[in-house]
């Protein structure tokens, strides 16, 4: 059985956004990572790091 | 205007013969499109031509790349559905419909009971399958532009004809439909199980590279997994004309047809009584010894016409008319599904919802989870996977577990229990 796909983590501290971005390309099936800043606290900036198959920037084809 | 009403009608049986073989691949291609997405507009990947033999389960070997999809679905509106593989036939639908009356597993799954309630009989009765709804689609039909030889309604070139008009303005009503479906879940396992059996068969399409002037391209195959399907029964076809006369029946009529005046009720209901005599007459060989359908409303129903459907004519007046087209059972018009990578050795990879990809959201599946931190295994864990085939053995691992989640989830997400039983079973046992 194949694993699921890696889940957008929220709340990823700058100092390990790298890592986490680094996990989820062990994926083979993720092409792209989107990296939103959240907001700061403590000081810490904290952001959503999502994985896509596809590129997510060319928006709905409808 | 009887007799002309019948002239017309065969004029309309007569042109679509001839009218095939004339018509560009062009404009059969756009008429395929235009179909394709007044249904993609209901959020449901269309099939063209309609047919009933789609069901949950059914495997389909596509070569087309993702992004290439994307292109291909907004140039013909529908994905091409190239290679059956196979079908599988999970059990789970009593489990999914609980407590829905003659809903079962095995030889009588969905949508055989529906699809032939009698052993006796190729009569269907979907009255209990769960039912499906669509909105009322507008577009504009013209005989020059080959409409009435490619739309899968069979009503809109009679209707067509039946107006003496070159060119329509027109809407399809998609009546008693019907979807049902298996939960993506189970087509997981299911799918997964066969890949696993399939391997050898599956590794013939492994990714591979090509280079053309210099460009490196991927070639992927993937299995596109029907997972719900949607049918429908009957289509109301209604037509306003845009211009009181058109060609060949009426050529040297200058008065539209009248096919019903209703300030005139008995000679209506003559003509009314007449047309639907006309169209029941006109049954193909094929279709001339099978009973009539079920469902079909009164006696006065007629036998199907030509392509396999019962088309009658429900109003008519000087500038439109209304046909209602029965098919003889339900047919599939859209379905939903998720497709698979095919990767090296025949493994298959993890679903994507096949919509999701051509609408282009592309986010994997799965709700955000929250970041927790690298604790003390997360730190081991994560330098290990980069040692020789520690990555691959942990992925094997992690498949037999419960869930199977991904590697990133592990390290970061809610997974303490899990990230410990790594160090004591993978890391620890190791050295």
């Amino acid at each position: 059985m194949a694993l699921q796909p890696p889940s957008p983590q929220s709340n990823v501290p700058r100092i390990d956004v790298a890592n986490v971005v680094d996990a989820m390309l062990l994926d083979g099936q993720v092409k792209w990572v989107g990296i939103v800043y959240e907001a700061t606290v403590g000081g810490l900036d904290r952001f959503t790091v999502t994985p896509y198959v596809v590129d997510p920037t060319k928006g709905p084809v409808v | 205007m009887i007799s002309r009403a019948l002239f017309l009608l065969l004029a309309a049986g007569m042109l679509s013969s001839c009218a095939t073989q004339k018509k560009s691949g062009d404009q059969l291609a756009r008429v395929a499109k235009d179909w394709s997405l007044s249904i993609r507009a209901s959020q449901v990947i269309p099939v063209y031509p309609l047919t009933e033999d789609l069901q949950p389960g059914d495997v389909f070997l596509v070569q087309t790349p993702v992004e290439e999809q994307v292109k291909v679905y907004l140039a013909k509106g529908f994905l091409p559905l190239e290679n059956l593989v196979t079908r599988l036939s999970p059990s789970g639908y009593a489990r999914f419909y609980r407590g829905w009356p003659f809903v079962q597993d095995g030889d009588k799954a969905p949508p055989r009971p529906w699809q032939f309630p009698k052993d006796d009989s190729t009569d269907s009765d979907f009255s209990r399958a769960p039912i499906a709804a669509f909105p009322t689609y507008n577009f504009s039909v013209s005989r020059s532009e080959g409409l009435n030889v490619a739309i899968p309604v069979q009503g809109v070139p009679i209707g067509l004809n039946l107006l003496d008009s070159a060119s329509a303005n027109g809407t399809i009503t998609l009546k008693d439909a019907f979807t049902y479906a298996l939960p993506a879940r189970t087509m997981y396992d299911a799918i997964h199980e066969w890949c696993r059996d399939n391997a050898d068969y599956l590794s013939q399409y492994e990714p591979t590279e090509s280079t053309t002037d210099g460009k490196r391209t991927a070639n992927k195959f993937y299995l596109r997994v029907i997972n719900r399907v949607y049918l429908v029964k009957t289509v109301d076809v209604s037509l306003f004309s845009n211009r009181g006369f058109g060609f060949g029946g009426s050529a040297g009529v200058p008065q539209p047809v009248q096919l019903l005046n209703i300030a005139n009720a008995t000679e209506a209901a003559k003509q009314f009584a007449a047309v639907n005599e006309i169209l029941s007459n006109a049954i193909s060989p094929a279709t001339k010894n099978a009973s009539a359908p079920v469902g079909a409303g009164d006696a006065a129903v007629p036998l199907p016409v030509a392509v396999g459907g019962t088309v009658k004519l429900a109003m008519a007046t000087s500038r439109s008319v209304s046909l209602v087209e029965t098919f003889r059972r339900p047919l599939a018009i859209g379905y939903l599904a998720s497709d698979y990578a095919i990767e090296a050795r025949g493994k298959c990879a993890a679903p994507v919802p096949t919509l999701s990809v051509l609408e282009g959201h592309g986010a994997l599946a799965g709700k955000t989870i929250e970041y927790l931190g690298c604790d003390e295994n997360c730190a081991r864990i994560r330098p290990w996977i980069k040692q020789g085939t520690n990555q691959q053995k942990l992925e094997t691992w992690l498949a037999k577990q419960g869930g199977a989640i991904a590697i990133a989830d592990l390290l970061t997400g809610d997974y303490a229990g899990l990230r410990q039983r790594v160090v004591t079973e993978l890391i620890e046992a190791s050295q």
